[in-house]
């Protein structure tokens, strides 16, 4: 089993090392970021981060879906914001030092997401990423894509296709909640 | 053959001017048709002008399909011309159909593929046209509207372009033919028609001299654009002896190919202003700009003569007294004063008599003094010159004309009244280009650009306003309030600019729809009569593309469903002639596009049976809807209730197109129909799109921002008496009641009660009050779009980001003040009852 773990901002050298390691084992290898929201770990493919960003003001947007916190000025564009708590339907909670916003760009949309924490930037075996039990597998949580077991943690990884791409399957998601 | 040959930019640029033209050409070959006979030959001449001006690009670029069927179409035009007798439906629908097949060209060359040769049976016809051969009528019962024209109609203008034709009119002094239509010229800046500013004649060269025309026509151009440069480089003096040399060689080549051509008058002119480049170094500077304008002038008339050239006529001009003064000027001798300080080419033309006048201007020498001083030189006309004369103003409308024809298709044939009074004509007299094209990227970035830039702005302002609270020595508050405020003057101005650069008006779109409504008529039977208001109306560009599908389909519908055959009509006792009106006028913050039918109306049973049927709405929801939402159904999706599916509506396709590009555009839809009288579909659009000035104002915790060209006014808590009308909040404004808005309750604000200020807002005639806290100032706000599918559904036309960085809504005031009337039938029995 191959982990290996990046800090943040990974000398030259270090990562040559890593690659080099990396191509030696036999799966692809994914590029993730890591953060914290509630107790648990997600991550999400590197390449679609656009940006990490401190908590900043958020306008409100009356008459959008709850789980919508606003919208902010990025650099003059104006971005809409999720609030993952809400998304994943954990409790409230204030927004700490380490909160962040992360701007994701997923197809043509542009849309930023609040996280408790960000954690570190890693490179994982794609073979080591497991489908989410099916027991997960509910409307609620398909935006799970699967499991990833490190050494001392588990790491869910998003689909932000699922989580935020497509629009119609989202308010199909939606409609199904106002249901239950 | 195959395109790779030609430069990709010559060909891009062919491709956009000719689709231009293209456009034109349809729409003056519709308004032909229904034409005034008066209005018929500048119609006529329009036409032909545009399709000369495609082929003559064409052959330069050597596209040999288009060069011949243009040349087919161009033949048969030009019998039309000498006689409009020939006047038909069958006609026009062949020119129409040639038009069709020219675009057709252009759209394979556009592909990067060698054009398609013309259809064989059409060129045929086209060819039996311009024999002057009747065609065989296929539908000759619908005749134009108007009834073909009589044989003997020869008053407006056609007799100067016929050759053969001799123009009755003398002028006194130097024998010079006058211009008899100058008049007429104005309504029709001219490009390529040269015979009305001089007589013409056939041009006879021998045979191979004729078949270099084309070569030598080229030559002629690149000669004038070496002049113009010359003279511009004259106008910098420090290089005026350079300048003077270029000037002469340039000069000397014209003069060669001039005299290929045997236009004596022309080459001695080009010799004339040769020998003044010569001597321009030691011709003092006082006269150099009376020399300039006269070699401009020159350039003007060969230019003119090239065109002519093309087909193959010779223009005569009087020249005489136009070369004397370039000699005078070139030996050093002085003009006299008047003649001197003419300073745009349609005046020298007139002064110097190349132009000549009309024969009743009276040679009473009201500034004889003038005239004294190089008698010999001066000529009779040169007397009663007055710079605000009229008729040079009518000519040098004519001369910019240029530019303008090619630039902007609806200034160019029927422009009239303006072109011809605009007095900014002349500056453009010499050939110099008043517009070129931009890419539209080019102006989309500068106005993102400028959008910024106003965001900086405001937020320098911001802090020049914090500044000057801080104990700071009071000069540099000063200083910078004073840069602040020169600061916000220019952003102001230069976004105005930029902005205004965008706009274009609306005869973009709607001098499509004749032609639309004449085919549609013509194929279905039925006689429209569709009459365009307003079409000069701007928008931004972004609108103008948003507007063109849902304006075509609510016209189609309107002339497909909405008016009836001629038959029906007689019976209902109604005109044989359905009438459509297209009208667009400014409304405040917005632009109004009405469609105004006089058909059979909407029949909301037929609607509200097919909803019901299409499971759109139950039975019982429809019976209780108003009836413009029912209406409102003709633009769901799929929606159709034309029992038979023609090729123009039916489908059920497009009008759900007008719901959502409306919708796009923060609009609003508006439907009234009364059964056998006919039906109005008003469209509200915001004028623009980008930034626009506000009031922000403060409800609740947030502040929102208030467009302030929908703010009617704004009401102190005081003034203002506020009730509960069935229920429902308003408020009272002096003589009138007005729906009250509790905006903290529209957008979930915390806090009790009202907003303490009443803004009263309005659009189209409708107008509300809006509770709201706090007014916290104007402020001009860059509208960035809320689209993403998850910030829709609130009562917004957009974000902005504030002074300081943050970022406010801007509140959709068409959309508050529909949810007022709206929420007011729905809680008509509800809340009224409680209360």
């Amino acid at each position: 089993m191959t982990v290996t773990t990046d800090p943040a901002a990974p000398t030259s050298a270090l990562s040559e090392k890593v690659e080099t390691a990396a191509t030696r084992t036999d799966g692809e290898l994914l590029q993730l970021v890591s953060f914290k929201v509630g107790s648990e770990e997600f991550a999400i493919p590197i390449l679609a981060v656009q940006e990490i960003n401190r908590m900043m003001q958020i306008t409100k947007v009356p008459k959008s879906p709850a789980f919508i916190e606003g919208v902010i000025n990025l650099r003059g564009r104006i971005v809409p914001v999720m609030d993952l708590r809400k998304r994943f339907r954990l409790p409230a909670q204030e927004s700490t030092n380490d909160s962040r916003i992360i701007v994701v760009e997923v197809g043509r949309r542009v849309i930023g997401f609040t996280v408790d924490r960000v954690n570190e930037v890693l490179r994982i075996d794609a073979g080591i990423v497991e489908p989410p039990p099916s027991m997960v597998c509910s409307a609620e949580s398909d935006y799970v894509q699967g499991v990833g077991k490190l050494e001392d943690r588990l790491l869910i990884l998003l689909s932000l296709e699922r989580l935020f791409g497509d629009q119609e399957l989202e308010q199909i998601d939606e409609v199904s909640r106002e249901a239950a | 053959m195959s395109l790779d040959g030609i430069n990709p930019e010559l060909r891009q640029d062919f491709l956009t001017e000719s689709s231009e033209l293209l456009e034109q050409l349809d729409s003056d070959l519709v308004a032909l048709e229904t034409a005034a006979e008066g209005e018929q030959a500048d119609r006529l001449n329009s036409v032909f002008r545009a399709l000369h001006t495609i082929k003559g690009a064409a052959s330069f670029l050597g596209i040999d399909p288009l060069i011949r069927f243009a040349h087919a179409a161009e033949d048969a035009l030009n019998l039309l011309r000498r006689d409009r007798t020939h006047f038909t439906a069958e006609v026009m629908d062949a020119l129409l159909q040639s038009v069709d097949v020219l675009r057709g060209q252009l759209d394979a060359m556009g592909q990067g593929e060698w054009p398609p040769e013309g259809p064989g049976a059409l060129i045929e016809t086209l060819k039996t046209i311009a024999n002057g051969q009747p065609l065989a009528a296929r539908l000759s019962k619908l005749q134009p509207a108007d009834g073909a024209p009589g044989p003997d109609c020869d008053d407006a203008g056609l007799t100067a372009e016929d050759g053969d034709a001799v123009v009755p009119v003398a002028v006194p002094g130097d024998g010079a033919q006058a211009e008899p239509e100058v008049e007429d010229e104005a309504q029709a800046p001219s490009n390529g028609v040269t015979e009305s500013y001089a007589p013409s004649e056939p041009l006879e060269l021998p045979p191979q001299k004729l078949d270099l025309i084309e070569f030598m026509v080229a030559d002629l151009h690149e000669q004038i654009s070496g002049i113009h440069q010359a003279l511009t480089e004259v106008a910098g003096h420090a290089t005026r002896h350079e300048a003077g040399a270029a000037l002469a060689e340039t000069a000397a080549d014209l003069h060669k190919t001039l005299s290929f051509f045997e236009l004596d008058g022309l080459a001695a002119l080009a010799e004339a202003v040769r020998n003044a480049g010569e001597k321009l170094p030691d011709i003092e500077c006082e006269q150099v700009a009376g020399l300039v304008i006269r070699i401009e002038a020159v350039s003007w008339l060969i230019e003119r003569q090239a065109e002519a050239l093309s087909e193959r006529r010779r223009l005569d001009w009087p020249l005489r007294t136009l070369q004397q003064r370039i000699e005078t000027i070139a030996a050093g001798e002085q003009l006299d004063g008047a003649v001197a300080g003419v300073a745009d080419v349609p005046m020298v033309l007139r002064v110097d008599g190349v132009l000549g006048e009309v024969a009743s201007l009276p040679a009473e020498a009201s500034q004889p003094s003038q005239a004294a001083q190089s008698a010999e030189a001066v000529e009779p006309e040169d007397g009663p010159y007055s710079p605000s004369d009229a008729v040079a103003g009518v000519i040098g409308g004519a001369g910019g004309g240029d530019a303008a024809s090619t630039a902007s298709p609806g200034a160019a044939g029927g422009g009239g009244p303006a072109a011809g009074t605009g007095n900014g004509g002349g500056a453009g007299g010499g050939g110099v280009e008043a517009t070129i094209r931009v890419e539209v990227a080019r102006l989309e970035s500068l106005l993102n650009l400028v959008g910024q830039m106003v965001l900086a702005k405001n937020q320098l302002m911001a802090i020049g306003r914090r500044v000057a609270e801080q104990p700071v020595p009071q000069d540099l508050t000063e200083t910078l309030a004073a840069a602040n405020s020169d600061l916000d003057r220019l952003t102001g101005e230069l976004q105005v600019n930029v902005m205004r650069a965008r706009m274009q008006p609306l005869s973009k779109l709607f001098d499509r729809y004749p032609r639309v409504i004449r085919d549609l008529a013509r194929s279905t039977e039925k006689k429209i009569r569709l009459d365009i208001e307003g079409k000069q109306t701007e928008v931004d560009k972004s609108v103008l593309e948003l507007l063109a599908d849902p304006l075509i389909h609510i016209l189609r519908n309107s002339a497909d469903h909405g008016i009836e055959g001629p038959a029906e009509r007689r019976d209902a006792g109604k005109a044989e002639a359905g009438h459509i009106r297209l009208v667009a006028e400014h409304q405040g913050s917005h632009v109004r596009i009405a469609i105004e039918d006089d058909g059979r109306g909407i029949n909301r049973e037929v609607i509200a049976a097919k909803a019901v049927e299409k499971g759109l709405a139950s039975a019982d929801v429809v019976s209780q809807m108003s009836d413009e939402d029912v209406y409102r159904f003709i633009f769901a999706p799929g929606f159709s209730t034309a029992a038979q599916v023609s090729d123009l509506s039916g489908r059920g396709v497009g009008m759900d197109v007008v719901n959502s590009n409306v919708a796009k555009m923060n609009g609003q839809i508006n439907i009234a129909s009364r059964q056998g009288k006919g039906t109005t579909i008003e469209i509200l659009i915001p004028l623009t799109v980008a930034i626009m000035p506000a009031m922000m104002v403060r409800i609740g915790a947030h502040m929102y921002a208030i467009p302030l060209q929908s703010i009617v006014e704004i009401v102190r808590p005081e003034d203002t008496i506020r009730g509960k009308v069935q229920g429902k909040p308003v408020m009272r404004l002096r003589d009138s009641v007005l729906p009250l808005v509790n905006m903290r309750a529209v957008l979930d604000e915390e806090g009790e009660g009202e907003g303490r200020f009443a803004v009263v807002v309005g659009v189209g005639g409708q107008r509300a009050g809006l509770a709201v806290d706090r007014l916290i100032g104007q402020q001009e706000v860059v509208i960035k779009p809320l689209d993403d599918a998850d910030t829709q559904g609130g009562p917004f036309s957009g974000a902005t980001i504030r002074e300081d960085g943050d970022v406010s809504l801007i509140l959709d005031i068409v959309q508050l003040i529909r949810t007022t009337q709206t929420e007011s039938s729905a809680s008509g029995t509800g809340p009224a009852a409680a209360a």
